[in-house]
This record gives C-alpha cells, sequence and structure tokens, in this order.
C-alpha cells in the first residue's frame, strides 16, 4: 500500500535491516539474554521505564513555584507579579527554542547527546533556582529558571523520539500515553508534597524562611539528578542497541521552514488565536490557585494544593479516552467549542459563586483535556505534511509567547485588583477563544474545508482518496526522503498519524514517524 | 435548521443583555444616594478644653440630621445620634462635661427629635507575646494600653477628616484615629476601600512604630459599642474582592432592630495591613471575639462623652485580634492599620464595578452576535446555493 512505501523510505528500511540483523547478530552463536537484547521486549520495558522518569524530573519542578506560593512570596518578600515572573521566565526561551528543537537534536547533538544536554540544563537551571532561595537573591532564581525553561520544553521532544524510535505501530499508542500518565503524576505529586517537604525542612532548619525554602527546593532538584541519569542510561543503551541491530540514530523528523508562515491559510491562525487565548487562561490560574482557594473558600493550604492538582489528576486518564472519542466520531470544531464552553461555565462558576471548588476544577481539567485531544490534530488537517513542522513549532513559540505575558500580567492584575477582577481577565479571554471557535466554525463552513467532518465522512472520502494515489502513485517510484516529504499525505494517514499521540489502537499500515511532533504538544 | 437556531440564539441572547442591564440598573439606582451638607465645629462654646478635644460635625439632610462627635475626653469615643428635624442642635455644658463624674453634660435639642444614637468606646490596647506562633490571645497579656491614659493631641483637622493621635510614656510610636465624614455615597480611597454613604462615617486606627515589648508580640484592641443592643457579629461572604483584594468576607456588628428606628451599624472588612501604603503581601487577617455585655457604668466612667451624654446606656464590648497563627509578627514593620464604618440604618453593601460588568456583557454577548451574524450567512449562503443549484437537472 502507498502509506507502506512511504513509511518504508521515511524510515530507511529500517525493519527489515533489523530484522536481518538481528538474524545476523544471533548467527554467530553467543545468544543475549533476554533482558539485554535490545529487540525483545523485556528490554524495551527497562527502555520504556527510563523513558518515562526522563521527563518526570521536569514537569514535577515546572510547578514548584505554584506549590509554594505562600512560602515562595513571603520568604523572599515578593509580590504577586514578581512571583509570576518565574513563570514567565520560564517561557521566554521557548518562544524560540521550540523552532530550534528539532533541528538541534537531529544535525547538532544527535537525540544521545541532545537528550543528555537538555537533561543538565533542567538539573543546573533548578540547582541554580534553589541556590538562588538559599542566598535569597530573586535575579538568580528567575536565572535558573530560564535556565530551566531552555532544557525543560526540548526535553519532551526528544522524550517523544526515543519512543517513536524504540516502539512501532500500536505499542507507539501506549508508550505514549503512559509518557502523558508520568508527566502529569509528577505535576501531581509535586502539588500535593512539597508543602509538606517545606514544613518538614522548616522544622528541620529552625525557622520558616529563605534557607527552608532553598533546601527544599534543592530536595525537588533531586528528581531533576534522577531525569539527569535517566538521560544517561538511556543514551547508553541506545548506543548500544544501535551497535548490536546496525540502526540509526533516530531523528525528529522535523522540518522547519520559517518562510513557509506566509503560507498558512487563515482556519490556522484561527486555530493559533484559539490556542493561545485558551492556554492562558488555564496555566497562570493554577499557578495563583492555591492562595485563591486558601482565600476565598477557606480552604486548608493541603486542601487547596490538591484541589489544583486535579486539573492534572483528570487529564492523565481523560486524554486518551477523550482522544479516541474525538478520533471515533470526528467534528472537531464542536468539541473544541464544547471544551471552551466548559471551561468558560467552569470559571464563571469559580468566579461568580461560592459553589464547592471540586467541581469547578474537574469541569475545568475534563474540558482542558478534551480541547487538547480536538484542537491539535486541527492543525494537520488545514496544513500540508511538509509544513507541519514549522506550524506546530510556530503553534508553541506564540503559545509560549503568550503564556510569559499573560503570567505577568495576572500577577500585576491579582496584586491590584483582585482574585475577582482576575476571574474577570480570564473569562474574557476565553470568550476571545470563543469567538475565534465561532469564526473557524463559519470560515471553515463557508470555504468548503473539511475540518468539521465526521470520522466516517472523512474515513470515505480518505478510501477514495487513497485508491486514487495508489494508481498514480505505483509509477513514481519515490524512495528519496526529501521527495517523499514534499507529496502531501493522505488524509486518511494524517488522521491516524494522530491517533498514535492519543493513545489509541491504529492500523499497521499507518505512518507514526511524525507522530511525536504533536504528542510533546499534548503534555503542555 | 439553522433559522431556527438564529431565533433560539437571538432570544437568549436578547434576554442575557436585557437580564445585564437589568441587573446593573438594580444595583446602581438600589443604593441611599442622597446627600448631606457638612458644617464642622471644633469645641463648640469653647476654646481648647483641656484633657481632649469636641468635634461636632452636622450633616443636614432633606428631613433629617445626623449628628457626628468624636471626642478624646478619656477613651476616644464616635457618637452619633440621628434626629428628625433639620434644625435640631448641640448643647455642651463645659464644666459639667469637664467633670467627669457628673452626667448631662452634652444635649441635643430638641430632645424629642431624637431618633437613634449609638457611639463606639475604644477602650483598650491589648499585646501578647505570641511565642508559639498560635495567633491563640490567652495567655502572655502584657499589661495593656488604657486608651484613656494615652496623652492625646490636639485633633487636627483637614477637609472633612479629623486626625487624633496619641503616644504612650515608653516609646516614640503613635496610636492614631482617623475620622472621616462623607457628605455622599462613595468610596476611600487607600485599602480596604470601604463603600461609604452619607449616613456613615469611617474610623481608620492605626499604629505606627510603637515599640513591641516581645519580637513576636500581636495586638488586640477591645471596642465597645453603646446605645443599642449590639449584641451580634454577622459574618457575610461576598465573590466580589475588587476593592480589597483577596478578602471575601465583611463583618456587620449590628444592633438588634427593635423598632421603627434603624438601627445602627459597625461595618468592617477583617483585614488589617501591615503598611502605610500597603501592597497585597502587607495584608493581614484579623479575628473578632463575640460581642459581651458590659456595665455601662464602666464605659461612662472610661469616655467623657458617654458620660455627658448618656445615663446608664446598654454597652457591648468585643475584641478585634490583628493577625492569625503563620502570618509575620507585628515587629516586621512596626506598622498597623484597620479601618472601620460607623452608621445610621442598614450597612452599605458592596457591588460589581461597571467595568467587570462592562467586560463581562461584551465578553459574553460578542461570541452571540458572532453566532448570530454566522448563522445569518449560512442562511444567506443556502439559498443563494439552493436557489442557483435548480438549474442543474441530475442526468441520470
Amino acid at each position: 500500500m502507498a502509506d507502506f512505501e512511504e513509511r518504508r523510505s521515511l524510515l530507511g528500511g529500517e525493519d527489515e535491516g533489523s530484522f536481518t540483523d538481528r538474524r545476523a547478530a544471533r548467527g554467530p552463536g553467543r545468544p543475549l539474554p533476554a533482558i539485554c537484547d535490545p529487540s525483545h521486549l523485556l528490554h524495551r520495558v527497562v527502555v520504556l521505564t527510563f523513558m518515562c522518569f526522563l521527563g518526570f524530573g521536569s514537569y514535577f519542578c515546572y510547578d514548584n513555584p505554584a506549590a509554594l506560593q505562600t512560602q515562595v512570596i513571603q520568604d523572599l518578600n515578593l509580590n504577586t507579579s514578581k512571583f509570576m515572573q518565574l513563570y514567565a521566565w520560564y517561557s521566554w526561551p521557548n518562544v524560540v527554542l521550540c523552532f530550534f528543537g528539532g533541528f538541534l537534536l537531529d544535525r547538532v547533538f544527535g537525540i544521545r547527546l541532545g537528550t543528555i544536554i537538555f537533561s543538565l540544563f533542567v538539573c543546573v537551571g533548578q540547582v541554580i533556582f534553589a541556590a538562588g532561595a538559599l542566598v535569597n537573591r530573586f535575579w538568580l532564581m528567575e536565572v535558573g529558571r530560564f535556565v530551566f525553561g531552555i532544557g525543560g520544553e526540548s526535553l519532551a521532544v526528544a522524550q517523544n523520539t526515543y519512543a517513536v524510535n524504540w516502539f512501532k505501530g500500536k505499542e507507539l499508542n501506549l508508550v505514549f500515553g503512559l509518557q502523558l500518565s508520568m508527566a502529569r503524576l509528577g505535576s501531581t505529586v509535586n502539588m500535593n508534597i512539597m508543602g509538606w517537604v517545606y514544613s518538614k525542612v522548616a522544622d528541620l532548619v529552625g525557622s520558616p524562611g529563605h534557607t527552608a525554602l532553598g533546601a527544599s527546593l534543592m530536595i525537588a532538584a533531586v528528581t531533576c539528578l534522577f531525569s539527569l541519569i535517566c538521560a544517561l542510561v538511556l543514551g547508553f543503551l541506545d548506543k548500544r542497541a544501535e551497535k548490536i541491530l546496525h540502526k540509526e540514530q533516530g531523528k525528529t523528523g522535523e522540518v522547519i521552514k520559517l518562510t513557509d508562515v506566509k503560507d498558512f491559510p487563515l482556519p490556522l491562525w484561527i486555530i493559533f488565536v484559539i490556542c493561545v487565548c485558551y492556554y492562558v487562561a488555564i496555566f497562570p490560574f493554577i499557578g495563583l490557585g492555591q492562595v485563591f482557594f486558601i482565600e476565598k473558600f477557606n480552604f486548608s493550604p493541603a486542601e487547596a494544593r490538591a484541589v489544583n492538582s486535579i486539573v492534572y489528576i483528570i487529564s492523565a486518564p481523560a486524554s486518551p479516552v477523550l482522544g479516541f472519542m474525538v478520533d471515533k466520531t470526528g467534528r472537531n470544531v464542536i468539541w473544541v467549542f464544547c471544551a471552551v464552553v466548559t471551561t468558560l461555565a467552569a470559571h464563571m462558576m469559580l468566579a461568580f459563586t461560592f459553589w464547592n471548588p471540586w467541581i469547578g476544577m474537574s469541569v475545568l481539567g475534563v474540558s482542558y483535556s478534551l480541547l487538547a485531544c480536538a484542537l491539535w490534530p486541527m492543525v494537520a488537517f488545514v496544513v500540508p505534511e511538509h509544513q507541519l513542522g514549522t506550524a506546530y513549532g510556530f503553534m508553541q513559540s506564540i503559545q509560549n509567547l503568550g503564556l510569559a505575558l499573560i503570567a505577568m500580567a495576572a500577577g500585576a492584575i491579582l496584586d491590584t485588583r483582585g482574585y475577582l477582577f482576575l476571574e474577570v481577565f480570564f473569562c474574557a479571554c476565553i470568550c476571545i477563544a470563543l469567538m475565534a471557535v465561532v469564526m473557524l466554525y463559519f470560515v471553515d463552513y463557508l470555504r468548503g474545508g473539511d475540518l468539521n467532518w465526521s470520522a466516517s465522512a472523512r474515513a470515505k472520502l480518505l478510501k477514495e482518496a487513497t485508491s486514487d494515489a495508489e494508481i498514480k502513485r505505483r509509477p513514481s517510484k519515490l524512495t528519496e526522503g526529501d521527495l517523499a516529504r514534499l507529496t502531501p499525505m493522505s488524509a486518511f494517514g494524517l488522521r491516524n498519524r494522530y491517533l498514535s499521540r492519543l493513545g489509541t489502537q491504529i492500523p499497521h499500515h499507518c505512518s507514526t514517524h511524525l507522530s511525536s511532533l504533536a504528542h510533546r504538544s499534548v503534555l503542555k | 435548521m439553522a433559522s431556527v437556531k438564529k431565533r433560539s440564539c437571538s432570544v437568549s441572547s436578547l434576554m442575557f443583555l436585557f437580564s445585564v442591564f437589568s441587573l446593573s440598573e438594580g444595583l446602581f439606582g438600589g443604593g441611599e444616594t442622597f446627600k448631606r451638607k457638612l458644617s464642622i465645629e471644633l469645641n463648640p462654646g469653647m476654646l481648647s478644653p483641656p484633657g481632649g478635644d469636641l468635634l461636632h460635625v452636622r450633616a443636614v439632610g432633606d428631613n433629617d440630621t445626623l449628628h457626628f462627635l468624636f471626642c478624646s475626653q478619656g477613651a476616644p469615643t464616635l457618637l452619633l445620634v440621628h434626629t428628625n428635624t433639620i434644625s435640631s442642635t448641640v448643647k455642651v455644658n463645659w464644666t459639667q462635661f469637664l467633670d467627669r463624674n457628673i452626667s448631662g453634660g452634652l444635649m441635643v435639642e430638641p430632645e424629642s427629635s431624637i431618633l437613634y444614637s449609638n457611639a463606639i468606646v475604644f477602650s483598650r490596647l491589648f499585646e501578647y507575646d505570641d511565642v508559639n506562633d498560635t495567633a491563640g490571645a490567652t495567655s502572655d497579656f502584657f499589661p495593656p494600653y488604657e486608651l484613656q491614659d494615652v496623652s492625646w493631641s490636639r485633633l487636627n483637622l483637614s477637609d472633612s477628616t479629623a486626625l487624633l493621635c496619641g503616644g504612650t510614656a515608653n516609646s516614640n510610636g503613635s496610636l492614631c484615629l482617623q475620622l472621616s465624614v462623607f457628605e455622599s455615597e462613595g468610596r476611600g480611597h487607600l485599602w480596604p476601600t470601604l463603600l461609604h454613604t452619607a449616613n456613615s462615617s469611617q474610623l481608620g486606627v492605626w499604629l505606627d512604630g510603637l515599640l513591641p515589648r516581645a519580637t513576636r508580640s500581636r495586638f488586640l484592641l477591645e471596642l465597645q459599642a453603646v446605645g443599642g443592643s449590639y449584641s451580634q457579629v454577622e459574618v457575610h461572604r461576598s465573590i466580589d474582592d475588587e476593592f480589597t483584594p483577596s478578602i471575601f468576607k465583611v463583618s456587620q456588628w449590628v444592633s438588634a432592630n427593635s423598632s421603627s428606628d434603624g438601627g445602627g451599624f459597625v461595618q468592617w472588612k477583617p483585614v488589617a495591613y501591615r503598611r502605610s501604603a500597603p501592597a497585597l503581601e502587607d495584608a493581614t487577617p484579623c479575628r473578632h471575639s463575640e460581642p459581651r455585655q458590659q456595665s455601662g457604668k464602666e464605659a461612662a466612667s472610661v469616655s467623657g462623652l458617654i458620660r455627658a451624654f448618656y445615663t446608664d446606656p446598654e454597652t457591648f464590648g468585643l475584641n478585634v485580634s490583628f493577625g492569625l497563627a503563620g502570618e509575620p509578627f507585628y515587629n516586621s514593620t512596626r506598622f498597623l492599620s484597620w479601618t472601620m464604618l460607623v452608621g445610621i440604618g442598614s450597612p452599605p453593601v458592596d457591588s460589581f464595578s461597571p467595568l467587570v460588568l462592562a467586560i463581562m456583557a461584551v465578553g459574553l454577548g460578542a461570541p452571540m452576535i458572532l453566532l448570530l451574524l454566522g448563522g445569518v450567512c449560512v442562511c444567506v449562503r443556502k439559498r443563494t446555493a439552493a436557489l442557483s443549484s435548480m438549474a442543474y437537472e441530475p442526468i441520470n
């Protein structure tokens, strides 16, 4: 089938090669024990565990400020807008780095060295951040967050590339699902544990203060060290597998051409607007949520942290399930509309009523997962494959830019106008996203686009298109990788590429080499 | 189907806009927007009486008068007298007034026109050593500062505010009270920007530079409400914290409404600030104890104004304690300020600011309008498409 041929050409005949080499490796005599054999499932499970824990440290430490908000503000004498700078500085490097992550991993460092370097950045960044707290210098903490940000997002790219290299076909869904769960687990554990760690350290040190804060953050840095060790082990195992199986170092396969931006169609720009306006109402809100729940709903600090982490806890199981549902039914625009409307309802519930915030935050968690599953695949429907790298890079870049700016704005608003006004501001952002969704629906409908097609309609069309493409493609032998990338991929392949990201069952003949592109976005 | 969607959309959006406008109308029109004319006089009938000043503000409305009397003879006291005529006056017999053992030194004439009166006495400032950082306020009390023994300065008048400051024997710092009287509805300028009407006055209390007697000391302020049955403090929850960020509660100390008199109130937000130009982090929560009945005679002996106006009034007292467990101590900034509203009638109710209402109206209305427009476009497009496609006929 056409897809199989393309997949073969893009993966460089890996499967066949590895198959023959496996036989050749066993040929000379000494068979490796199952756990040491890179082609055996058991060994790959071991590699999988290291892969999952690779990102754990970065997600654990990303939300450290939110988990310790009161302590950070009190011990370092900050106001809320300075506190939010800690989040802004994480996002600034990623405005630029989203474009270069794939390039650095493919051409400059290679996946193994690149992963180790980014892990090192994460570790060093967190240590600088903790050191800044120990010596009571806020600028040092900002530098630490900046360094941490350089490593954090790019590490997710590396993690996905490893996954695509070691696992194929149906296994990939499970792997992505597990990576997502580990990421969410890291965030949740951080939210619920750091407060306890701080109080224990404060007892040890004698009194709460910047020393206790610095020590707690150093303890959090241990998770980053653990991730660094995982990166080193992964690098070693990958190199070893390369020697044994004679396969090439993995590539992200990403191509970024900034000149493609002028070709982006209008629906894509609307999708960018939805993405930015939606996420700026979620992450800064979680960053400032703990004190909001303490002050407004009279929660204890531990309870407030638990309710703050519910968004992450819910999105871990909900994302694969909702992704499966979205893909079975299609009609992505309607799902995005539903997600935005329910998020607006959740924010209004939290702002204008005293109803139990568990309800509002749970609704927020479900709608956030739904949006992630429905919005990111739409990019693939409007943009040809060879521009996908640029489109996703651009989307993440402006998402990070929006997050950096709005994080600072949220802190300033809170300092002067209070929580109700901040919530109204977030509601206004969601309303802008809502307007964009409505516009997207009508623009797409009036242009005769296919964003809102049901899954069955899409499948029917793709079957026809595939058969057409087969007839067309047989004479032209596309074996060169670059040439293959130039021909737009069939929509069927496009759809199935992103199924894998969501942890669903995909047929054998799908091509998954670019699934890592979209997947890292789901982790955000 | 699109036309049905359009119709239902237009109906729902109209209903929403209507409700928003009626809500804003209700919120704005519901308050008391009347004005009073203020006339201020200091020490009527005598020039700088010894022991303390007496400030008299006459706030004249359409057919009633509200007399504010603020006195520093003994403990600082604020007395409000509400009369039902615009020609009521205050007469002070200074010899009787200055002799703190005789009552009747201050009279409001004509006496039959008095509708209601209430007074607030600031009697004591307690300080305790919070060794374990529990803010329990049950033990380790230092000897309290009796506010009747503080040497108060002369009342400093400016605009419609009066400032009274006093220092204690053993420190440089001061305890100040500031009274503001208002002509019409408005809001304070500094946090907690309390909403006031012409029927209320604002009293700010602050400690500035007062030397604490321990590094971990916290303060309590004792208040006495005189002249009504102030047996209860109601705590209302409010979703709006625009004007006092991160404070979602309002405390109201009201007198049980017995007859046709409007009653009186003391209203405050349970927050104190640790800096004179506070930021959000300088807010420290405060608690109040349950009001307890106290002897009117004691109140009269402590405050010259109570002795002069009342004979044997009903008195309730409570303590306002500043700071909870885990909050920074007084020693961190050596500044503490707290504001309250004292008035007649029912306490003012806060409402959303126009900006918030406008943002919500635009934010919710615009997508609906967009949906409407889009539905119209789609309808029009379908109709033209249907018209044009009628020219085609299927071949087979």
